[in-house]
């Protein structure tokens, strides 16, 4: 019994509030519409935030964090005079094989060329990107079969003209038709499709990575291209972890292999995965801390929009509670009620945020091109740290309406 | 005794002025008396009831309330005293303009601890004592004013107080509206409570079992209408 006692009296308190709020409609929507339009800002600021955050995981999915790409780069001046000519020449296959074998830490190494192209199939052409590498540099880019198959050794071995079309050029040239076993034409050259890559997507810079066709390096190298030097190397280190120090051997070892000596500037970038995303990464957790601030904004303009409607609502209902203390009110009932009156103007705002907010993000996904996404934390911890920012800032005006003499509440007018 | 009063003294400041409300006021009221207080405004007559309700702390002198002296209890005890002793009536109703007759009623019931279930139940009784059961579920402002204090009193005797404490319970009501308020206060006399009510009207006054007249905080021995010596026929509700 003793147990149920207060717990009755919160109910009842609880019911109590909830009534006169929903007495003063009006009042009651001005009040928390300040918090509203805060929560639901935020829970698009969120989702935007969020969304940026699963692009940039996705791609550290989809490539890697323990990829080294080392591009031939033109050096910009040669004995202090500007070039005219980019040097992307210096690069060789046989680089590849070199870090292989004098590298520690390289689990693996692909050379790589990709150049723009045109294709063509039947009376279709689209200009697309051509990618020549081995079949390590397609296990490093993560290209799989969607349909047919992948290229291999031997074909790399006997520069066979076979290609893999990314599922954007199979679209565009094929439409629904599996392009499998047809034969499309790289420039000139007649090559047979032998597969289709599965989806990698666009990244956030807007480059569609399906939107590419892949042949065996060495058919690219002489088939197509006609030059002998690779444009990248993809250097796989065996974690994230050594992928600096790896990198620092991978210089070593080129710079020993090019000639390069100690002051003159390398031919050639490093390009660092890892240190790639974590920069995009950091990017988004600004925001991130950009989205918190706003949070905090958003919970002080809610909360002392409560404060004022409910100093408001003290003044007004003066008379009210001198009756309630003469009935028997105790200073903290009086003061519970406006708390719990705050809390519930809280949750109430909260809630009403939350799903302004969501319906917001969704409409947004659905009609524009952003990606967001909508997780399940703020849209819980909206209502609940609204309830809690009602609670925090009730006290003021809870501490007025106690404060107030019963005698001298009952005779205002 | 009900009520024992005993060299109440009241006094409010206002700046640097002092204003002696009550000057050493005295008197008692047995359980089931009916006493009326008049005076001219200003007289303190309302402090006096103020102090009696508990409301408001006497400056010097005694008071005790059914044999308890409350002269150092706190907020809280003051405050459970005032749900459970005493029930009050005012000139302008003070009720809950949103709330129905009904859930008036009960209002005093959320501040007491051994509130049963049967609450809305005794709710429906107080309202019956009235006569209004058949509009147990009106606002406020959909019943005439002789209504709205009736709802009133329902409210005051729902935790069945041993004393009312009525200000101008008549003030603002028609003659017969006024008149049926008396009555009620008539059959809570023959129930034994005890009521103490401030009137300007002679005629309310004449109702009760005796009147005390105060006069710039003070008691004065003998009123002009004489009250407390002609009293009303039919009210002899106390034998």
């Amino acid at each position: 019994m003793r147990g149920t006692r207060p717990r009755r009296r919160f109910v009842r308190s609880l019911l109590l509030s909830v009534q006169l709020l929903a007495a003063h409609p009006l009042r009651t929507a001005l009040s928390v519409s300040g918090l509203l339009v805060g929560v639901a800002a935020l829970i698009v600021m969120v989702a935007v935030s969020e969304g940026a955050e699963r692009r940039v995981l996705e791609r550290m999915r989809s490539m890697g964090t323990n990829l080294l790409i080392v591009s031939a780069a033109p050096a910009p001046r040669v004995l202090g005079r500007p070039r005219q000519v980019p040097i992307h020449t210096v690069l060789r296959a046989a680089d590849a094989g070199g870090i292989a074998t004098e590298s520690t830490l390289a689990v693996a190494v692909a050379p790589a060329v990709a150049r723009p192209m045109v294709v063509r199939a039947g009376g279709l052409n689209t200009a697309t990107l051509l990618t020549g590498t081995t079949t390590t540099g397609l296990r490093l880019r993560n290209l799989q079969a969607g349909s047919g198959r992948l290229f291999d050794d031997d074909d790399d071995r006997e520069q066979r003209r076979v290609v893999l079309l990314g599922p954007t050029v199979a679209r565009n040239l094929f439409q629904a038709v599996d392009p499998v076993g047809r034969v499309v034409r790289l420039g000139s050259i007649p090559f047979e499709v032998i597969g289709v890559t599965r989806p990698l997507g666009t990244d956030p810079g807007g480059v569609d990575h399906d939107d590419q066709v892949v042949v065996p390096l060495t058919t690219a190298l002489r088939r197509v291209l006609n030059i002998p030097y690779v444009h990248t190397l993809l250097i796989q280190s065996r974690s994230s972890d050594d992928l600096e120090r790896l990198e620092d051997e991978v210089r070593n070892i080129l710079r020993a292999r090019l000639a390069v000596r100690s002051g003159m500037a390398e031919p050639f970038l490093v390009q660092n995965q890892a240190v790639l995303l974590r920069t995009e990464r950091g990017a988004s957790r600004a925001m991130r801390r950009l989205t918190m601030g706003a949070a905090a904004l958003a919970a002080l303009v809610g909360g002392i929009g409560i404060v004022a409607v409910m100093l408001i609502s003290v003044r007004e209902r003066t008379r009210e509670i001198g009756l309630r203390r003469a009935l028997g009110a105790r200073r903290r009932d009086i003061r519970r009620q406006f708390v719990m009156e705050s809390a519930i103007l809280g949750a109430v705002g909260g809630t009403a945020g939350v799903c302004i907010g969501v319906a917001a993000a969704g409409a947004a996904a659905i009609l524009g091109p952003w990606d967001l996404v909508v997780s399940w934390r703020p849209a819980l911890l909206g209502p609940i740290g609204s309830a809690l920012l009602g609670l925090v800032v009730g006290v003021i005006p809870a501490a007025r309406a106690a404060r107030l003499e019963p005698i001298v509440a009952l005779r205002t007018e | 005794m009900m009520i024992e009063v005993e060299g109440l003294t009241k006094s409010y400041r206002k700046g640097s002025a002092v204003t002696e409300v009550l000057k050493g006021v005295s008197f008692q009221a047995a359980r089931g008396e009916f006493v009326a207080v008049m005076g001219r405004s200003g007289s303190g007559k309302s402090t006096l009831l103020n102090i009696l309700g508990l409301l408001d702390r006497p400056d010097g002198g005694r008071y005790r309330l059914d044999g308890a002296d409350f002269s150092t209890a706190d907020d809280d005890a003051l405050s459970a005293a005032r749900n459970r002793k005493i029930g009050f009536v005012f000139q302008q109703f003070h009720l809950l303009e949103r709330a129905s007759a009904l859930r008036n009623v009960m209002l005093p019931l959320l501040y007491c601890d051994d509130e049963s279930d049967a609450g809305a139940t005794r709710a429906e009784q107080a309202l019956a004592s009235v006569g209004l059961s058949h509009r147990a579920h009106h606002l406020p402002g959909e019943l005439s004013g002789g209504e709205q204090q009736r709802v009133a009193i329902a409210r005051a005797l729902i935790n069945s107080p041993a004393l009312i404490l009525a200000d101008e319970p008549t003030g603002n009501l028609d003659a017969q509206a006024g008149k049926e308020i008396l009555d009620i206060f008539r059959r809570l006399i023959a129930e034994g409570r005890t009521i103490v009510l401030i009137t300007h009207d002679t005629g309310v006054a004449s109702c009760a079992d005796r009147t005390l007249v105060l006069d710039a905080g003070c008691i004065v021995p003998s009123s002009p209408a004489g009250a407390g010596v002609s009293r009303a026929p039919g009210s002899g509700g106390r034998a």
